[in-house]
């Protein structure tokens, strides 16, 4: 059968010189599921925004089932049959579900919009495909499990057949992935071709037919899936061998660095998101949260972080109260904090890198001389942030926006780790980030654990909370359910037990080891 | 090579703002042609009237200046994107209570002039500081609150212009003028080398020595942007405010304080009305300028910087249009239709992504040479 996409010879460079694609050569099957992978900024986003449209590229051909095409914009290739779920989503929160899904093509009825029609259509094509969403509900309001589903379920009521899925399982919960997987089989039996872009192996594995790697804006290699394993992938990808394995020197458990105590929090609708939750955090160890997300981890760690103002209760670093405290109050106390959302709190796209990475010392020395912010040593702390920790960009004055979503993260590590913690407060930390910068977030996890910093570690991740944490407390509603002094002496199974809520310690049980 | 020099943000945007003025400049020419008898005799007049006398040339600086701190005061207010309407109130109070110390202070010019200034800003800078709390700590809307405040000031100047400043028994609604002491002095320094232009210019175009703190404010806002904690904050704000909070920026201080400091330069802005401009209070000083630092604001793109540049432009088509409604068949509304349309063309967002997108189309041919160097910065 011939390819359902073909890309010849794909050349893109950005305005701003960044050269993303050189010369790749990409095809597709009808009916395949194929993975694409690569490191941060290998340019994956780019290829497949060229197919989608979104971008031109600066040379090549795209051919789409056997036709030449120039799309001059994504409307043209929704029209030849493509869609794309991109890495940030793009609903509007304000609309329900519905109205997003019909965005666009509109059922009307005497030039309004036909609501129950909208909600009708949704409900009949997210039955036909399996992909629950509630047509109703307003976007801002449901997870991103859900706001998915809808960008997926938007593509195919445009009339997608090929789909195009840019990190999809990066926000997702292990149980909302197999979901996600279990639809993309159910697409592709329906005729469906599908292009998944993935930063986790284990997935490629799973779930794909063929895999094509990315590096540096270049094919390294396409091949069937069977004849595939993750080591060589892996190094496929980065050009060496990757350790997919953590190394971790036994836990030296020092001082207690931060206590919470009795901590409740009811937000504003009324529920209890949590419910009496205590636990220390001591000097070098790893705190694991394991926790289906959604049941208070978010909230609990804005509390801990001075975000979000707590109910009732008390924390306290190195015995200095940080509760209901300002954020500023509680990163002077020696905590800092990788946000779960990037783009929401982690980051000013419009400001440059280097302005980026300041925000927790601009106001003092050695960044603030005299009156004014020293930009000189700003920009040595840029230039030595960007090298350390990889940044792919050609300039640390350029924008964060102009970085690939990983690269974005990778500034924000940067901006952590060097602020010299004592707490170190990581949410979902490696989230859409390469194997590459995976591996080295975590072996710097694991450093500054070793050189003394309490890490508490909320990660969607359950192998990642396995494989870091020295000891792992699951979370389920708002309180905690079980905690074990010993994470690796702990089972999946297990932790899932505890996680859903089917199995509780006892606060007895618990008391000692919290 | 052009593409590299069309990279750097000074250049592109010149090139943008130039398009923007031949465009509609052009467009209304067509206008003028339209409704004009005499359609070249008239537009003339409109670009051609503010260099024609020196008088003319005076009245355009001066108004200039004014803009330049009005545009100002808005950038501030803009880059940390909020909104206000506050300038016409906090020039009031402004040019109120400087009028005031210039009026009846007996302090020699050397110390009555600095007080005066300051004191306008000091009561900008708390009049401004209102709507920032407002909106920090009660998330009031800083449009409705400032333009409510806006009114509070206007009867509070109009009572103290009326019932205290004003000579008793006069027959119109004005201070007396300044005396010497209490009015900015001619920005040319009186001394015998320059004698010649000191007479030409304090009377016949009295641009005062505001031309130099403009200048000094310019720098001064710029480096505070910039330079400053304060200026990060502010601009770190603007760019996403849960950024700014997550990182330990105190929002709610910094709102209050771009407020205010903008209200400070508004402040300044209208002690300039009547130190420099009327030399004395009158009613309705603020009349037709009081919003006009948006448009300026709008037009240099919140940078501090351009804000001169913007201001001078803008200045130089009102001070036209004024020439050509008075010496021509064009009437007052076609004039600010024209106007309305280099303001509409030059802020507009749209304008520059056309722009590229022909540049785009110019740089195909060189595309290939491109691929062949490897990119510009390959990394
Ligand atoms: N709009 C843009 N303007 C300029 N450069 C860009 C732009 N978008 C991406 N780039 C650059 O192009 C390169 C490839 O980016 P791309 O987003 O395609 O990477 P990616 O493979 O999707 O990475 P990630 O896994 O981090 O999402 C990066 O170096 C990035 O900085
Ligand atoms: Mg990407």
């Amino acid at each position: 059968m011939p390819p359902i996409i073909e890309l010849k010879a794909i050349y893109k460079i950005y305005p701003n010189g960044v050269m993303a694609n050189k010369g790749v050569n990409f095809s597709v099957e009808p009916g395949e599921i194929h993975a694409l992978v690569g490191e941060n900024g290998a340019g994956k986003s780019t290829l497949m925004k060229i197919i989608y449209g979104m971008e031109q590229p600066t040379q090549g051909q795209v051919v789409v089932e056997g036709l030449e095409r120039h799309f001059h914009s994504s409307r043209d290739a929704i029209d030849a049959g493509i869609g794309m779920v991109h890495q940030n989503f793009m609903l509007v929160p304000s609309f329900t579900v519905a109205e997003n899904i019909v965005l666009g093509q509109e059922p009307t009825q005497r030039g309004l919009l036909n609501k129950q029609k909208a909600i009708d259509e949704t409900i009949q094509i997210s039955e036909q495909y399996g992909l629950r969403v509630e047509p109703k509900a307003i976007v801002d309001s449901i997870n991103v499990g859900m706001r998915q589903r809808v960008e997926i379920l938007k593509a195919l009521y445009r009339g997608a057949n090929i789909l195009i899925l840019d990190e999809p399982t990066a926000v997702l919960t292990p149980q909302e992935t197999q979901e996600l997987f279990l639809a993309i089989r159910k697409l592709v039996e329906q005729g469906k071709t599908v292009i998944f872009i993935t930063h986790k192996l284990r997935e490629v594995m799973e779930v794909s037919d063929r895999v094509t790697v990315l590096r540096q804006g270049e094919v390294v290699g396409t091949l069937p899936t069977s004849e595939a394993t993750r080591e060589s992938l892996a190094r496929m990808m980065v050009g060496r061998d990757v350790l997919l394995r953590v190394e971790k020197p036994p836990a030296q458990r020092g001082r207690k660095v931060m206590e919470v105590q009795r901590l409740t929090y009811i937000n504003d609708t009324g529920r209890s998101v949590l419910n009496d939750v205590s636990f220390n955090i001591y000097a070098g160890e790893i705190l694991g949260i394991a926790g289906v997300e959604g049941n208070g981890q978010t909230e609990l760690v804005e509390i801990m972080t001075g975000l979000r103002p707590s109910t009732s209760g008390n924390a306290l670093v190195n015995g200095k109260a940080v509760l209901n405290k300002t954020p500023r109050e509680v990163r002077m106390a020696g905590v800092s904090h990788i946000p779960e959302d990037r783009l929401t709190n982690g980051l000013a796209l419009e400001a440059s890198i280097n302005e980026n990475l300041i925000v927790d010392r601009y106001f003092r020395p050695p960044y603030k001389k005299g009156a004014s912010i020293d930009y000189k040593q700003v920009a040595e702390l840029g230039a030595k942030s960007i090298e350390k920790y990889g940044i792919l960009t050609p300039d640390g004055e350029l924008p964060v926006a102009s970085l690939s979503g990983g690269n974005m993260q990778k500034v924000i590590v940067a901006r952590e780790f060097t602020s010299d913690p004592e707490l170190l407060i990581a949410a979902q930390p490696t989230r859409g980030i390469d194997v590459g910068a995976t591996e080295f977030v975590r072996e710097q996890l694991v450093k500054q654990r070793t050189d003394g910093t309490a890490v508490l570690l909320v990660s969607a991740d359950l192998g990642e909370v396995m494989s870091l944490s020295d000891r792992i407390i699951t979370m389920f509603e708002g309180e905690i359910t079980g905690v074990f002094p010993d994470a690796a002496s702990v089972t999946e199974e297990e932790l899932g037990l505890y996680m859903l809520g089917i199995k509780h310690q006892s606060k007895e049980e618990m008391e000692e080891l919290l | 090579m052009i593409r590299k020099l069309y990279m750097k943000p000074a250049v592109r945007e010149f090139l943008r703002i130039l398009l923007a003025i031949t465009i509609s400049l052009t467009l209304g020419f067509i206008i003028t042609l339209l409704v004009s008898e005499d359609p070249v005799g008239a537009y003339k007049a409109f670009l051609t009237g503010p260099v024609s006398r020196i008088n003319r040339t005076g009245e355009w600086i001066k108004e200039a200046i004014t803009l330049t701190l009005l545009g100002l005061s808005v950038a501030l207010v803009f880059k940390a994107e909020l909104f206000s309407m506050g300038a016409e109130g906090q020039m009031l109070l402004g040019a109120l209570v400087s009028g005031t110390i210039s009026l009846f202070v007996p302090l020699p010019a050397i110390l009555r002039i600095p007080l005066a200034l300051f004191a306008a800003m000091l009561v900008g800078f708390l009049f401004g500081a209102l709507p920032g709390y407002l909106k920090a700590h009660l998330n009031a809307n800083e449009i409705v609150s400032t333009l409510m405040l806006n009114a509070i000031a206007l009867r509070v100047y109009d009572y103290f212009l009326i019932f205290h400043i004003k000579p008793e028994g006069a027959g119109y609604n004005a201070s007396d003028f300044f005396p010497k002491e209490g009015v900015l002095p001619t920005f040319i320094p009186n001394v015998p080398f320059l004698a010649e232009a000191y007479e030409l210019f304090s009377r016949r175009a009295n641009i005062t020595i505001m031309l130099y703190i403009a200048i000094a404010v310019v720098v001064l806002v710029w480096y505070l942007m910039y330079r400053t904690p304060f200026g990060y904050e502010l601009r770190m704000l603007g760019a996403n405010m849960k950024f700014a909070r997550y990182g330990g920026i105190n929002t709610k201080k910094t709102v209050i304080l771009t407020f205010a400091i903008s209200g400070a330069v508004a402040g300044l802005a209208g002690a300039h009305l009547g130190m420099g401009i009327h030399e004395k209070l009158i009613a309705n000083i603020t009349i037709g300028i009081a919003f006009e630092g948006i448009v300026v604001a709008l037009l240099a793109r919140n940078n501090p910087v351009a804000v001169p540049f913007a201001a001078l432009a803008y200045g130089y088509l009102r001070a036209g249009a004024d020439i050509m409604e008075r010496s021509s068949d064009v009437s007052r509304e076609m004039v600010l239709v024209i106007q309305a349309i280099i303001i509409l063309l030059v802020t507009a967002e749209r304008v520059l992504p056309i722009v590229q997108q022909r540049v785009n189309n110019m740089r195909e041919n060189t595309k290939a040479e491109a691929i062949e160097e490897g990119g510009q910065n390959v990394i």
